[in-house]
């Protein structure tokens, strides 16, 4: 059967012969049936993504307050100088890295070692602590942020009276981002050992113990037979931390420091927020916006990369 | 070789007991004080004795809390509802056909990884203004109604479904809806509910979009607790009762649900 040429044809589609042969309003009718389906998904995409994706171009080379009686002003590319020249953009760049280099340990090192040293644990035991570990992921982010502040209170805080200290963990510019990456830590870590707990579950068991008939010791079986059958999980692991991390502050940054103290945790998205929301520089937050989305594609790209040539596959 | 591996089981509770305290006693924390007396707020006493329900009188009197609640949970019922219909019709159509353009379409959907949300922040929150959707319950749940996620999710599940059993209903004669909902939804169940959970809990916990629709109002409970939560001198005894009370449902759900929801959620990582 030829498909319905009513949509642009990319390239002919083989199928088998149909027993019997259809009319052609028939044939049209079911070409159309799987693009029904799936209108109502694509057009939400088109609306609230793809489209707005295109205006954030746009907006980005014009002038505009956000109010819709004012007018739009093309400015060629003075949105983008004046980003890239002033030092506010290179700083929540900086956070940004340095959150998720801070992330790593919570969402790789940790769980790698956890999963180790727990692989012999089973049954009921593992059943419970699954339960605990995994817990902070489902704690709402602002409720998270409010049982922290209260754990980080100056005066009256649990973590200042049992440390003996007085710090002001959250408004304090040494400390803010430190604390910031601890309570995003807390809410993920457990999601992460779950996430290389099962996948060091996947790998056949045969491997290590062909390894250690070979003589191999159970440090060299870690290093050169588990670590390399979980390099795609511990990769995916690591795209999700270079790409998500600055969203996951996002709701403790707004309500726990707001981007500061002066300035110390704004990251690439709170300054959006702030650029589009607070000061209504529409253009300049759209240039922001744009050249955080190429700057995402280019990294997720890289990562990709370095991670295929990096996994071993099981095959 | 027993006394290693003995050693071994035993390293491994001490890691795991010490990372289970570390990731629940914040949780733990939150739920001890908004039970404590008012007067016992600032104890450092491990259980809170006497217990007290007063500081959740207090945040039901000084907030609208029920009425945030109520709000939430519609919106994460009506989202992860609409996200389960709107990702199983387009999970179907890749699943049950090959056609022109298929995998740019997929790809449409792979895609949107690639968009982070703050791209396309301005021009969406202009579209709301001008549709009258802003400050809106309908404008946190109409513009989400597509979840990537779950179209990917479900299309991997209908991915291994039987083609013989399509093909079989379709020799007899049976419309393509028919199809869905009397073969193929019948045997995707436990996938939609886990899928289903995975969504409530992701639409209850959302505060991006919320706090964008409706900026500086607290009509879900996630903003009324940031809008509770003064930068100075915090009644912390009915603060923590409101983020317990923010986070009970969901944890309700997860006393029931354990296995399946750590399950739903390892597996959408592992995809």
């Amino acid at each position: 059967m030829v498909t319905g040429t009513f949509e642009v044809v990319t390239r002919p589609v083989s199928r088998t012969v149909p027993a019997v042969r259809l009319s052609g309003w028939h044939r049209l009718r079911r070409g159309i049936v799987p693009y029904a389906y799936l209108a109502p998904a694509v057009a939400l995409l088109v609306v609230w993504t793809y489209q707005p994706l295109a205006q954030t171009a746009y907006l980005s080379f014009h002038s505009w307050n956000l109010v819709p009686t004012s007018p739009m002003a093309a400015v060629g590319t003075a949105n983008y100088e004046r980003l890239l020249t002033t030092g506010e953009l290179g700083e929540a760049v900086w956070h940004t890295v340095e959150v998720i280099a801070g992330m790593l340990p919570f969402t790789v090192a940790i769980p790698v070692v956890v999963a180790l040293l727990v692989r012999r644990i089973r049954g009921r035991a593992q059943a419970v602590y699954r339960a605990l570990v995994f817990a902070p992921m489902l704690v709402a982010p602002v409720a998270g942020a409010a049982v922290w502040q209260w754990l980080l209170d100056p005066s009256a805080g649990a973590v200042n009276r049992v440390l003996g200290t007085d710090l002001n963990w959250l408004n304090t510019t040494s400390t803010a981002q430190l604390s910031l990456i601890v309570i995003t830590g807390w809410h993920v870590v457990g999601f992460a050992v779950l996430v290389v707990w099962a996948g060091m579950t996947g790998i056949n068991p045969d491997y290590g113990d062909a390894a250690r008939v070979d003589g191999a010791t159970p440090g060299q079986v870690t290093r050169w037979v588990t670590l390399p059958l979980l390099s795609p999980t511990l990769a995916f692991l690591g795209l999700m931390t270079v790409l998500l991390s600055a969203q996951w502050t996002f709701p403790l940054i707004d309500t726990l420091t707001q981007g500061g103290p002066v300035g110390a945790t704004t990251n690439v998205y709170y300054l959006l927020w702030e650029l589009g929301f607070r000061s209504h520089d529409a253009g300049l937050a759209a240039a922001a916006g744009v050249l955080f989305f190429v700057g995402f594609i280019v990294v997720a790209a890289l990562l990709t990369r370095l991670a295929d040539r990096l996994t071993h596959h099981d095959d | 070789m027993t006394t290693d591996t003995r050693l071994r089981r035993i390293t491994g509770h001490v890691v795991l007991t010490v990372l289970s305290i570390a990731c629940a006693f914040p949780i733990y924390w939150l739920y001890a004080t908004s039970l404590r007396a008012p007067g016992d707020v600032h104890s450092l006493t491990i259980l809170p004795w006497p217990l007290s329900t007063a500081n959740y009188a207090a945040a039901f009197a000084n907030n609208d809390v029920a009425r945030m609640l109520a709000n939430t949970a519609i919106v994460a019922l009506l989202s992860a509802a609409g996200q389960l219909l709107v990702g199983l019709l387009a999970a179907y159509a890749f699943a049950a056909w090959t056609f022109p353009l298929r995998r740019t379409l997929y790809l449409m959907f792979v895609g949107t990884w690639l968009v982070p949300f703050q791209a396309t922040m301005l021009p969406n929150y202009v579209l709301l203004a001008r549709l009258g959707l802003l400050e809106t319950l309908a404008g946190v749940i109409i513009p989400n109604l597509c979840s990537a996620l779950g179209v990917l999710l479900l299309r991997e599940h209908l991915a291994g479904f039987p083609k013989e059993l399509l093909d079989a209903a379709r020799m007899d004669g049976r419309s393509s809806w028919n199809i869905l909902w009397t073969v193929v939804v019948p045997v995707i169940r436990p996938a939609l509910a886990a899928l289903g959970i995975l969504l409530v809990i992701t639409a209850w916990n959302e505060y991006f979009w919320p706090a964008m629709v409706l900026q500086r109002g607290n009509a879900v409970v996630q903003l009324g607790l940031r809008s509770f939560m003064g930068t100075e001198g915090n009644d912390w005894g009915p603060l923590m009762a409101t983020a317990g009370l923010a986070c009970l449902p969901v944890f309700v759900l997860y006393l029931v649900l354990q296995r399946h929801i750590v399950q739903a959620f390892v597996r959408s990582g592992l995809k």
